[in-house]
């Protein structure tokens, strides 16, 4: 009966279908949590009103049918294309935005392998060789629709926010390169499917165990890269009015917001894959691999397992972007800057350093060894930075200052 | 007699290049398309006829090689810079298909990540801070056009005339290279370990087993060209002394009022 899914390209281009659909309406999902969270946070009560057409009386299932108000809102919208923006490109902005959000995740391993009749299939919709490095030429594509909207607008907010936007992605793209590099180097493999295996079964370990430094660093590369608060500079409210989408309405703006919303979530499912083993679940015993064979169950049920852990983990990051976005106020511009090139960057090729050493060594499975580098970059930073005695605000010291409240 | 096709065809480029040339008199730009899309499907169908058989891996890299050529002319001929960067974008993309369509995935993705995610956003954003008052005269007119379309397009003929009669005696490659454009099919062209290990471990091996000098080499210029960057733009910037008191360090921050 499925014997036409058993190829892999058909079952890809199957998948991809699926992972669109379901992406789709996890965004959705993820605006209504970011409400509630941020209502939850400031004591609100957050989107309760809208229910399914009043169907069931006074009953209004927490708000649950706000996602599809909003987005009929959205469609619904007049779409503003204000004169003298460069229209061409003004157009192209948000798409260049989505695309590159959806084109992202058809690396990341869900679910492992399936037996599909007696052929083995990869739940992922392409294994490339440089899978890896895949989502990082993806991910750096996506400045462009920042950039290009910004400029495109013709306004000077939207053109600050474009060029905050470049300055940070490209600055925060080096460290992020760098602890990727670190896993890179700790399993030798650039396919990410290979990676998660690495991690998995009874001798295996998740790299977060390995490299916890590395984690929080491309943690907060992540942050920085899906232009989220503490890093949302490029559309700090406060400052440019909306930052490089203050011009854009409509569709148009769903559609940043969209690709804002998918690149969180390939993100997180990215450092899932790289650092919290993917798909695995192995101290419980159930998933993928039987603790101590080294086999990979590949059966439906398995792979159910493997996509509701994945899911499982991804939703807690998603969680942890929210969080972060709605407790912790906004970077000074220079201090994001120093955060990344004094503080990310050195601390990152450290670890490089002695991760290489490491697997020159062959130690690079030693928790030891890997926690012992780790600790010793840190303390060496934090011993520098106390040393330095500098201002930890980052203002120079012979900076004017105002003494006199202003103004009276 | 295909060389002297190929010097004719490269011959009409650069005439099509040039009538689409920014001139403040207005460029002749549908003379230019003609000829252009004229010039490159005859280019296309002198490869698809004398070089390589149609098939559908070709028609990939037909259609990406052909929207290849258009964008770099773009480049070229566009009146806006910010445009310009915006096609040379499209070209790293092309080329980068190109590349994958020959088996060479890490260096296509290298090119992209490199070129289009680093530098040309670099370019980008150089370009729009120094242009935000719309268009100004100097980019209304092509600089040197004539000699440049000469020397440039004399030189892609010559390498494209070589590469012609290169490619009439067939080359053995070296066995340890992954051997990318073949008639053959990948599969039987490159062994299993090799396929499942993957071009990118082929490359590493390449890279720092013959030519490891040269990889240092030129890393270290690198590094050196970074130093001298940062040594060229670290000015000192005199702070003026405004006679207002400072505070000690450490202190800065917390006693500054916040209004």
């Amino acid at each position: 009966m499925l014997s036409w899914l058993q190829n892999q390209v058909v079952f890809s281009a199957v998948l991809s279908l699926v992972l669109i659909a379901g992406m789709m309406t996890c965004v959705a999902y993820c605006i209504y949590f970011e409400r509630k969270i941020s209502a939850w946070i400031q004591d609100r009560q957050g989107p309760n009103r809208v229910g399914f057409l009043g169907l069931f009386g006074n009953f209004h299932f927490w708000g649950l049918g706000q996602p599809i108000a909003d987005g009929a809102k959205f469609f619904l919208k007049e779409d503003i294309i204000p004169a003298r923006v460069d229209k061409p490109l003004f157009i192209l902005a948000p798409a260049i935005s989505m695309i590159v959000a959806l084109i992202g995740f058809v690396v990341i391993p869900w679910g492992g392998s399936y037996m599909l009749g007696d052929t083995i299939m990869n739940v992922q919709v392409a294994n490339p060789d440089v899978g890896l490095l895949y989502i990082l030429g993806v991910g750096s594509m996506g400045v462009y629709g920042v950039v290009l909207g910004g400029w495109a607008s013709n306004n000077k907010y939207s053109m600050y926010g474009a060029v905050r936007a470049t300055a940070q992605m490209l600055s925060y793209e080096i460290p992020m390169g760098v602890a990727i590099l670190v896993v890179v180097l700790a399993s030798g493999q650039l396919r990410l499917e290979e990676i998660v295996l690495g991690q998995v079964g009874g001798n295996g370990l998740w790299n977060i165990v390995l490299h916890p430094v590395s984690f929080l660093i491309l943690l907060i590369t992540l942050f920085a890269e899906t232009n989220r608060a503490p890093f949302d500079l490029a559309e700090a409210e406060q400052e440019l009015v909306g930052g490089f989408h203050t011009e854009y309405s409509s569709m148009k703006f769903a559609m940043f917001f969209l690709g804002e919303y998918v690149h969180m979530i390939t993100g997180s499912a990215f450092i899932c894959v790289l650092f919290l083993g993917g798909w695995e679940l192995s101290f419980f015993g159930i998933g993928p691999a039987f603790p101590g064979t080294g086999i990979e169950d590949v059966g439906l049920i398995s792979v159910i397992i493997k996509i509701g852990v994945l899911a499982v983990k991804v939703a807690f990051f998603i969680f942890l972007f929210m969080l972060v976005r709605w407790t912790l106020p906004r970077f000074r511009f220079d201090q994001l800057m120093r955060l990344a090139w004094k503080g990310l960057i050195p601390v990152s090729l450290g670890i490089l350093v002695l991760t290489v050493m490491g697997v020159y060594m062959g130690w690079q499975r030693s928790v030891l060894f890997n926690l012992g580098s780790e600790i010793a970059i840190v303390a060496a930073t934090l011993g520098v930075v106390i040393l330095a005695n500098k201002p930890v605000t980052g203002r120079q010291d012979n900076m004017p200052v105002v003494t006199q409240p202003l103004g009276g | 007699m295909i060389p002297y096709i190929l010097y004719v065809l490269f011959a009409l480029g650069g005439a099509a290049i040039y009538l689409a040339m920014p001139k403040p008199s207005g460029s002749q730009r549908r003379a230019a398309l003609i000829l252009g899309v004229g010039v490159i499907a005859g280019l296309l169908a002198l490869m698809s006829i004398h070089f390589v058989a149609p098939n559908s891996n070709n028609f990939f890299f037909y259609m990406f090689a052909g929207l290849a050529i258009l964008a770099a002319g773009r480049v070229v001929t566009h009146p806006v810079p910010t445009y310009s960067a915006v096609y040379f974008a499209l070209v790293i993309l092309c080329v980068a298909v190109l590349l994958v369509i020959q088996r060479a995935e890490f260096l296509a993705v290298a090119l992209i990540i490199i070129y289009a995610g680093a530098i040309l956003v670099t370019y980008a954003f150089v370009i729009m801070l120094a242009q935000q008052s719309g268009a100004v005269s100097t980019d209304t007119r092509a600089r040197e056009p004539l000699m440049a379309i000469l020397v440039s397009f004399v030189i892609a003929g010559a390498i494209a005339g070589k590469i012609e009669q290169i490619d009439a005696v067939p080359v053995k490659l070296t066995a340890q290279v992954p051997q990318a454009v073949t008639d053959v099919p990948i599969e039987t062209a490159l062994p299993a370990t090799e396929m499942e290990s993957g071009h990118t471990k082929a490359i590493g091996e390449i890279m720092f087993g013959p030519y490891l000098v040269v990889v240092e080499l030129s890393g270290i210029l690198l590094l050196i060209a970074m130093v001298g960057a940062i040594a060229i733009s670290r000015k000192q910037v005199p702070i003026e002394d405004t006679g207002e008191p400072k505070l000690p360090v450490g202190q800065i921050g917390r006693e500054v009022p916040p209004f």
